[in-house]
């Protein structure tokens, strides 16, 4: 269990500074944007001139939950991402296919997947722990759970994220990821202040996370998962869901109902994030801003099975549960 | 007007995507790699070496002719020249 004691998404809906963000959001309809900010208040212009979109997202989230959480520095920071820094591995292997004799260094150096976390540490000056998580639509999940392992350890705070960027070349693919799209592939980034104390920042209570990979027995999953901490079906209040009525997500939603979830209880947070796969970084913000908005809800469940053999569940609590 | 710094300028801020940069930014002697001038870093300088062989065919395989060659685009261009006079 931790605390969180900041949140910040740049995503298609206006969380980006934006308290009070879950009463206002819309569906991700086919051409629409990103909801970005000026991203010169957040990342020092000679960082910023070669920064692709995934790095300046998740440079300026990371930067505004320092600042909301008023610490000095995260004892560590974690990141988790599907696919990493797509444009720049795009540019470069293009240039790699095209171009004879030296290649340009800079879309190489910031193709790989810990360009995040180490941008991250540049930008903000950290000099600790420094980890990146990918593990497909579970990669999230994972990072959440090293957090866990490490404020259960020495750690006081640590700045846990995630994010994802589309390119087109992602619309030739879909199939080969196994990611369900009935809305559009797209980016996002979120980003969270995990801490080991409650204090007056604290925003939510992650209870517990777990991964399934493969996953065979998805009810019994679900089920030990909240015996595990003390709870029903029927205890939650919210489930925010990722797909349809269809493969594993399928399954998730018919024990969920089947075990006393009412279904305008059960919410499906993919029409609102757009895919990508560590969207149930979005359903966390979400979660989180939407328990500071509505003091009925306590517990809430997010299931994230985007990809169909994947389960992830993370159970939040409010800070008065 | 020299046409070669001219150029060499438009490339050096397409190429390391000095967004808020101008053409006429850029003083002939402004030093590259020094806050008083563009502020460039190492990577950049890997981006220059790029440049060069890119633009003029040039390949710069010492690196001390390297740290005098990019010390402005004045020194540049006279290195370009240099290069090009001695094939």
């Amino acid at each position: 269990m931790f605390y969180i004691s900041a949140a910040s998404g740049i995503t298609h809906q206006p969380t980006f500074q934006n308290v009070g963000f879950s009463n206002s959001i819309g569906t991700v309809s086919v051409g629409s944007e990103l909801i970005s900010p000026n991203y010169k208040d957040y990342i020092d212009a000679g960082l910023l001139r070669r920064m692709s979109k995934i790095l300046r997202m998740s440079v300026a989230c990371a930067e505004d939950c320092v600042r909301q959480a008023a610490i000095h520095q995260p004892d560590s920071i974690v990141v988790g991402t599907g696919l990493g820094c797509l444009h720049d591995t795009e540019k470069f292997l293009n240039t790699f296919l095209t171009v004879e004799g030296l290649l340009p260094p800079t879309s190489f150096i910031q193709s790989t997947h810990n360009t995040i976390a180490g941008q991250i540490s540049l930008s903000i000056g950290n000099h600790g722990y420094n980890m990146t998580h990918t593990q497909n639509t579970l990669s999230f999940e994972q990072a959440l759970t090293d957090t866990m392992m490490l404020l259960a350890e020495e750690d006081n705070h640590v700045l846990v994220g995630a994010a994802d960027e589309y390119i087109p070349f992602l619309d030739v693919i879909k199939e080969e990821l196994e990611l369900m799209a009935p809305v559009a592939l797209t980016s996002g980034s979120s980003f969270f202040i995990a801490s080991k104390e409650k204090s007056e920042q604290t925003l939510a209570i992650i209870t517990d996370v777990e991964t399934v990979g493969l996953v065979v027995d998805v009810s019994s999953a679900i089920d030990s998962f909240l015996s595990k901490n003390d709870m029903s079906p029927s205890s939650l209040d919210l489930v925010l869901f990722s797909g349809a009525d269809i493969g594993v997500c399928g399954k998730v939603l018919h024990f969920l109902t089947a075990h006393g979830v009412n279904e305008d209880k059960i919410v499906d947070y993919l029409p609102f994030s757009g895919i990508y796969p560590t969207a149930s970084a979005f359903a966390l913000h979400y979660v989180i801003d939407k328990l500071g908005q509505d003091k009925n809800l306590t517990n809430v469940l997010i299931c994230n099975c985007l990809n169909k053999k994947n389960l992830g569940l993370i159970l939040v609590q409010s800070c008065e549960a | 007007m020299d046409n070669l710094k001219e150029e060499l300028k438009k490339h050096i801020i397409e190429q390391l995507n000095l967004e808020d940069v101008r053409v006429e930014d850029i003083a002939d002697s402004d030093l590259l790699f020094d806050q008083s001038g563009l502020g460039l870093d190492s990577i950049d300088a890997l981006e220059l070496i790029v440049l060069l062989e890119k633009f003029y065919g040039i390949q710069v395989t010492k690196p001390e002719e390297g740290k005098e060659a990019f010390r402005s685009i004045e020194t540049m261009a006279q290195y370009i020249r240099k290069r090009k006079t001695a094939v």
